[in-house]
């Protein structure tokens, strides 16, 4: 009703009311959902049949919608479309454009089609026709469209079929209704976005055209999609009257008569109180509410019955610990923490914190009740039952037992203990020191470039020689007859005439180092590649120059031969000079990583090459690999060879000190870890069981290492003494130490340019 | 094939069979977490921890034959119908079908756990061995409230906190009758124990009888492991009294709730008994001797019910010669060892009143348990305040309303600390408005922990005062005991001496040290200049020798250890080097207290 006057305006012409409503109800019954607001429309086709409520709605509305609509209809496209869709439906109606009467007789029609219900829908209409007269066809109906046949009569088939077509179906005389014309989709958005009625527009494809929902109808939807009655006015929950009542009618519904067993006893029940009272009878239900009581506790532990435990072993958890002082309520003063201790807590971590703050409490009613109780049961409640328990055996001994028994140090002297002496004259780090062999003097080489000579038991100097470079390592001949001196200095080798000996050996070293530099010339064209052979006048005797730094100079046991090392010689890193020959030669095995240190068997023809990881024992004769002592270090630093040659001790840079029994295993028979610091030398003593390393950290550790002749008795290992006296210099501590040939002595060379004498 | 790659069919062995995870346990039994805990609890069957952790190392491992143990208790089957009935008592309700469930609640499966004690404890003395942690948790639900409330969703019952209440009520009086108390500690934590029982020494703690704070824990495992130890100690308790001769449950009186409930119905009950007797409470020693009479015969049903309720309101309310007369009859007096009579003679021919404000329960318990005679403020008590034979009276309150001048006013600490000294202790200190001497714990031994507060050693002293000078004067009786300033005078003569002996000691050792300082220092002066050639002076380098000596001969046997043994070594340094640090921060403080109080 609403809409009507809007069409009206926006066609100026009358129309054939029924046929259009017919259509219309065909249309809305064919409602297709391309449409977003699917579900109103579909509540709107629903809604019309309710629409009768609607219809009694107030004329204002009516108007208020249709002032709405008139500015809608002013658009230009709606009218058009809608001025087309006239004529169609005129065509149709075939000279028929005549007044109320006329829509009356055809709305009868309609009725006698099937829906008769809402005669007053049309009445309305109707007046509201006749009110109008001019009015066009309605496009948009009512509420009361369901009534209204369709215009459209093709019915429930697809739409597609007249997607070409020119027509959309047929009206009810079977003429063509025609497709109105497309508005392209541009202007169809445009007139939506200035239409702010549009989302109360549907599209009906089934009838071609467009429906606007009144304001009523969009009520009804909202109230339809909550779930709710159409209608604001209707009560769901009105009163039930029953239409049925009972009260003063006189005849019953049944008339049959009451059935005899309802008069009699019944049989069973009596069966039934049978069966009680003998049971009562035989005592067997009785009626006394509380079971007797037994005393709920008695002799648990009295019995004699074995008293075992059954399961595994039980492991009691252990006692919950006894407070101490500082849990007292009051406790003495000591145990409460200053404020800054206090404080200081807060930079603990979190389990290192105590967990319990000591306070004082001036009297016993001043203490609160403590907070955690509960919270320390339920603690211990879960470690008894959730935490594993195992015996474990609680090391409860004494320190001291742990350590060894070790023979009292008294039986084991004499030792060096204490410094005795210090030769001074060294300006630089005194780096290497020798005993000669009879134990009368030492050599030392020091990093200012100078070899000194001391006499031992004065502590003079007997000679200096000014080599110019640092001095790796000097080396006495072992042969007493022969003093001389090997130098390691640079590239070089020198072999010095000392001058200790006696005329006779004096004439004899003369010899045997004059001798050598035509020698050396004669051969060197043999070994000039590795090794030149050169007289030295300046410090008389002999320099052997090498191609790369020599480390280390290591005398044979019978002073003819010297071998050399090399570090970065690589395959010719360790060589072998003969010097009554002057001959050159490299070790005839390959060596395997950078060597470290070399040294001689004592007795026999062994040679050990100690590199950074391992030990290596080569035989001289069968010219092949012996043995491999590996040391399990992080690097070997020095190694020295027990007098009895079947033992090895060696140093190392991580301050490990591994004696081998080269017998027993490959492996160290013992590892003594002695210092912080990288060790710089080891060294045997020659006759007594003592041996000794020095380290960077100034200190010299002398040791008891007694070595059995019986097989089965391992070596016996004791630290003595811990010799200090040097002190630090760039870092490094005692850079050398050597024992005296003959006296349980101890010379140690450090980096403080002294050389120290330590003296039993 | 890998290695740990088992053929099918082949058993598993070794940790891998042995041990299983707790929720491979749960899946075992068949039962849910929270049942399989409470059997855990109630068994007392906990994770072992195996050598190879199969499953990994976060798992908690049981062994199979725990497992094996639990699943062939027959409280698992019990466990299970509890949760049928459960289901059905739920089903009916919710059915509303009221009628079935009121008949099932009338029949609740239950489950009792006097095999479970027997077999976790077959011999009493076990059960005494463990009874500490089962004793505190007593005592603290035992101070809970008895008020219905719901906690965390749990409820803990009203009348478990009343058998509680009762049964650390029992507990206590079986120690304080037969003195078996021998420590006692006032902790912030509250109030420590330690009884001697057969040999065993029990520890318990009992809170401060004030509000508790209930947290948000599980109060389904707090009441399963309650449930335990509340029938533990109730057959500990019959043990107990009937080694003693007196029956147990001591009452069989509905009125025994209203005991339970409060020390101070407890003492009314008393009062209503003993005039059911027709005995006035003054004629006490009567009673007792009647009692006595009583307990001999024992032929008359009523007369030793009413005779049992005598005897557990005694204690707490303090009969003394009842006690003493029970004790004697007891017949344990032969097998009383040297402590116990000691303990039983300390507060001998000693009254003691209470104050309101100490703390009742505890003093009514220790007091009479060295044999003392107490009464305290209020209703029941067995004597008043006026009474003249009072000598101490036991205040917590700065300023006292009305003095006697015949007694002493202490605080409830000195009490404490004369327990734990074994004597009395002048009172002079812990008087009435002074902040009382620190309290301290009995239960460290100060020697091993290298520091000895003051206090501790002025008790000593105190001791051997006593031991010297008091003990040989048994024929002066009580009054010389008690009277202040003779027994100060004695302890002060006594302290001279001591003090006089000490320092003679000391002069002594302090001389003798001396002595060999300066003959090391000479020796040392000898020996270093003839060796050396530069001529060090001694004086510098002798004092760090030493030092360096002792060191180097520590290092070089740690040299030669094996890494195992020197390891353990240093870990063992580490914690005396902790323990050291801990007394010398105690010394410092103690040095700096000192301090201030001197300058101030």
């Amino acid at each position: 009703m609403g809409p009507r006057p809007r069409k009206e305006n926006g066609s100026g012409k009358p129309k054939n009311e029924k046929a259009e409503k017919k259509v219309q109800k065909l249309k809305e019954k064919n409602v297709e959902e391309n449409l977003k607001r699917i579900e109103e429309a579909e509540a709107a086709a629903e809604s019309s049949e309710d629409s009768p409520f609607l219809s009694d709605s107030g004329e204002d509305d009516d108007e208020s919608l249709s002032e709405d609509n008139g500015s809608i209809s002013e658009s230009g496209s709606e009218q058009s479309k809608l001025s087309e869709d006239e004529d169609v439906v005129r065509a149709g109606d075939g000279g028929n454009p005549t007044g109320a009467s006329d829509d009356d007789t055809d709305h009868s029609s309609g009725d006698s089609l099937g829906e008769g219900d809402d005669n007053d829908d049309y009445h309305g209409e109707d007046s509201h026709g006749g009110s109008d007269d001019s009015r066009e066809v309605v496009e948009e109906s009512d509420s009361s469209e369901d009534e209204v046949a369709p215009r459209n009569t093709i019915g429930n088939v697809p739409l597609e079929w007249y997607k070409d077509e020119e027509h959309i179906g047929y009206d009810l005389s079977g003429k063509k209704i025609k497709k109105k014309e497309r508005q392209s989709k541009l202007d169809s958005f445009l007139a939506s976005v200035d239409d702010s009625k549009n989302w109360r527009k549907i599209y009906d494809e089934y009838n071609d055209e467009e429906v606007e929902l009144t304001k009523e109808e969009t009520k009804l939807i909202r109230r339809l999609l909550k779930g709710k009655a159409p209608h604001a006015d209707f009560d769901p929950y009105a009163p039930y009257v029953d239409w049925f009542a009972w009260d003063g009618a006189k005849h019953p519904l049944s008339n049959a008569p009451e059935p005899k067993r309802r008069f009699i006893p019944s049989k069973w029940e009596s069966k039934m109180v049978l069966r009680y009272v003998r049971a009562i009878r035989k005592g067997l239900i009785k009626f006394d509410d509380k079971p007797k009581e037994e005393p709920r506790f008695y002799a648990l532990w009295d019995d004699s019955t074995p008293a075992e435990r059954q399961g595994l072993a039980y492991i009691p958890a252990p006692k919950p610990k006894l407070p101490g002082h500082e849990e007292s309520y009051n406790p003495s003063p000591e145990y409460i923490p200053t404020q800054e201790e206090i404080n200081s807590y807060q930079l603990m971590f979190e389990e290192d914190r105590p967990k319990f703050i000591p306070k004082q409490h001036t009297s016993l009613r001043s203490v609160p009740a403590y907070e955690k109780a509960v919270r320390e049961t339920f603690d211990r409640c879960l470690d008894l039952y959730l935490c594993p328990r195992v015996r474990k055996k609680r090391i409860n001994i004494d320190p001291e037992s742990l350590k060894p028994k070790l023979p009292s140090r008294k039986d084991l002297k004499p030792y060096p203990t204490t410094c005795y002496l210090e030769y001074k004259g060294h300006k630089g780090p005194v780096t290497t020191i020798c005993t000669e062999s009879t134990g009368q003097w030492i050599a030392s080489g020091s990093k200012d470039g100078t070899v000194r000579i001391w006499e031992v038991e004065t502590g003079r100097c007997l000679q200096v020689w000014d080599i110019g470079e640092t001095i790796e390592e000097v080396a006495w001949n072992p042969l007493t007859e022969f003093p001389i001196l090997a130098v390691a200095a640079g590239q070089d080798v020198f072999i010095l005439d000392t001058g200790c000996g006696s005329h006779e050996q004096q004439k004899k070293i003369e010899e045997l180092l004059h001798v050598e530099p035509q020698k050396a010339t004669d051969d060197s064209d043999i070994s000039a590649s590795i090794v030149n052979w050169v007289r030295d006048d300046r410090h008389g005797g002999i320099r052997l120059k090498h191609f790369k730094t020599v480390t280390k100079v290591e005398w044979h046991r019978k002073g003819d031969y010297l071998s050399t090392l090399m570090p970065s010689g690589e395959s010719q890193s360790v060589l072998i000079h003969q010097l009554s020959k002057g001959l050159t030669q490299r070790i005839p095995f390959k060596t395997k990583g950078i060597p470290v240190s070399t040294a001689f068997h004592p007795t026999r023809s062994i040679f050990f090459t100690a590199t950074k990881k391992d030990v290596r024992v080569y035989d001289l004769l069968k010219q092949k690999l012996i043995k491999k002592l590996e040391a399990g270090v992080r690097e070997i630093s020095s190694v020295a060879i027990h007098p009895g040659g079947d033992n090895a001790i060696v140093g190392s840079k991580d301050g490990k000190l591994c004696w081998f029994d080269m017998d027993l295993s490959s492996r160290p028979y013992r590892v003594l870890r002695c210092h912080p610091k990288d060790i710089t030398g080891v060294a045997y003593h020659r006759s007594y069981p003592l041996f000794a390393s020095c380290s960077d950290d100034c200190t010299a550790y002398v040791f008891h290492g007694m070595v059995y002749s019986d097989m089965n008795q391992n070596p016996l290992i004791v630290p003595l003494e811990i010799l200090r006296g040097h002190s630090s210099a760039d870092g490094r501590g005692v850079l050398d130490c050597k024992f005296h040939p003959r006296q349980p002595w101890l010379f140690t060379a450090g980096a403080d340019s002294l050389i120290k004498l330590y003296c039993h | 094939m890998p290695k740990h790659y088992r053929p099918p069919g082949k058993k598993k062995e070794g940790n891998a069979a042995k041990y299983v995870t707790r929720s491979q346990a749960v899946k075992n039994l068949q039962v849910s977490l929270p049942v399989f805990r409470k059997l855990c609890i109630l068994k007392g069957v906990f994770p072992r921890e195996p050598k190879k952790k199969v499953k990994g190392n976060h798992h908690s491992y049981y062994h199979m034959k725990d497992i094996m143990f639990l699943r062939h208790d027959p409280l698992l089957e019990k466990l299970r119908d509890i949760r049928a009935y459960e289901k059905k008592v739920k089903k009916a309700m919710s059915k509303k079908n009221r009628d079935l469930a009121e008949r099932l609640l009338t029949r609740k499966p239950t489950y009792t756990l006097d095999r479970l004690i027997k077999e976790r404890y077959p011999k009493f003395i076990d059960a005494l061995r463990d009874l500490d942690d089962c004793l505190s948790m007593v005592h603290l639900f035992a101070a809970l409230p008895a008020v219905d409330r719901a906690v965390d969703g749990e409820k803990i019952p009203v009348d478990r906190v009343h058998n509680c209440r009762r049964l650390s009520h029992e507990w206590q009086a079986y120690i304080s009758r037969t003195h078996k108390l021998r420590k006692t500690f006032i902790s912030v934590k509250g109030i420590y124990y330690q009884a001697e029982v057969e040999g065993q020494k029990i520890t318990w703690l009992t809170p401060h009888a004030l509000q508790q704070v209930l947290p948000e824990v599980d109060y389904r495992v707090l009441l399963t492991f309650l449930e335990f130890y509340e029938t533990l100690l109730a057959f500990v308790n019959f043990k107990l009294y009937h080694s003693i001769n007196v029956k147990y449950p001591p009452i069989l009186d509905p009125r025994l709730e209203a005991l339970a409930a409060d020390l101070y119905a407890l003492s009314r009950y008393f009062d209503a008994n003993a005039q059911s007797s027709s005995m006035k409470t003054k004629a006490i020693t009567s009673t007792g001797s009647e009692q006595v009479e009583d307990q001999k015969e024992g032929a008359e049903l009523d007369e030793a019910e009413l005779r049992l309720a005598q005897l557990q309101q005694q204690l707490p309310s303090n009969e003394p010669g009842a006690l003493m007369h029970l004790v004697e009859d007891a017949a344990s007096e032969d097998e009383e060892d040297v402590e116990t009579r000691e303990c039983k003679n300390l507060f001998k021919n000693m009254k003691f009143f209470l104050s309101r404000e100490v703390p009742r329960e505890s003093l009514l318990f220790i007091i009479p348990a060295f044999g003392g005679i107490v009464s305290w403020e209020g209703e029941g008590a067995p004597f008043e305040e006026s009474d003249q034979s009072i000598t101490h009276q036991v205040v917590d309150r700065p300023a006292q309303g009305r003095k006697f001048l015949t007694r002493e006013y202490v605080q409830p600490q000195w009490v404490y600390d004369c327990v734990n000294a074994r004597i009395i202790l002048p009172t002079e200190k812990y008087m009435v408005g002074c902040i009382p001497p620190p309290h301290l714990s009995p239960f460290v031994d100060n020697e091993a922990e290298g520091h000895i507060p003051e206090y501790a050693e002025a008790i000593e002293r105190l001791k051997a005062a006593e031991r010297k000078e008091v003990l040989p004067l048994p024929g002066m009786g009580k009054e010389d005991l008690d009277d202040p300033q003779n027994l100060l005078g004695i302890i002060d003569r006594a302290e001279a001496i001591e003090a006089a002996k000490r320092k003679q000691k000391m002069s002594m050792l302090e001389k003798q040290y001396h002595e060999e300082l300066k003959l090391e220092l000479q020796g040392a002066e000898y020996s270093a200049p003839s060796t050396d050639i530069e001529g060090r002076d001694a004086e510098g380098d002798t004092a760090p020798d030493l030092q360096q000596l002792a060191e180097d001969a520590a290092n070089m046997s740690k040299v030669v250890m094996p890494r195992k043994k020197r390891k353990l070594l240093e870990a063992m340094e580490i914690g005396k080097e902790r323990k050291r640090a801990h007394v010398l921060r105690l010394k410092e403080r103690k040095k700096k207290i000192d301090e201030a109080k001197k300058s101030a």
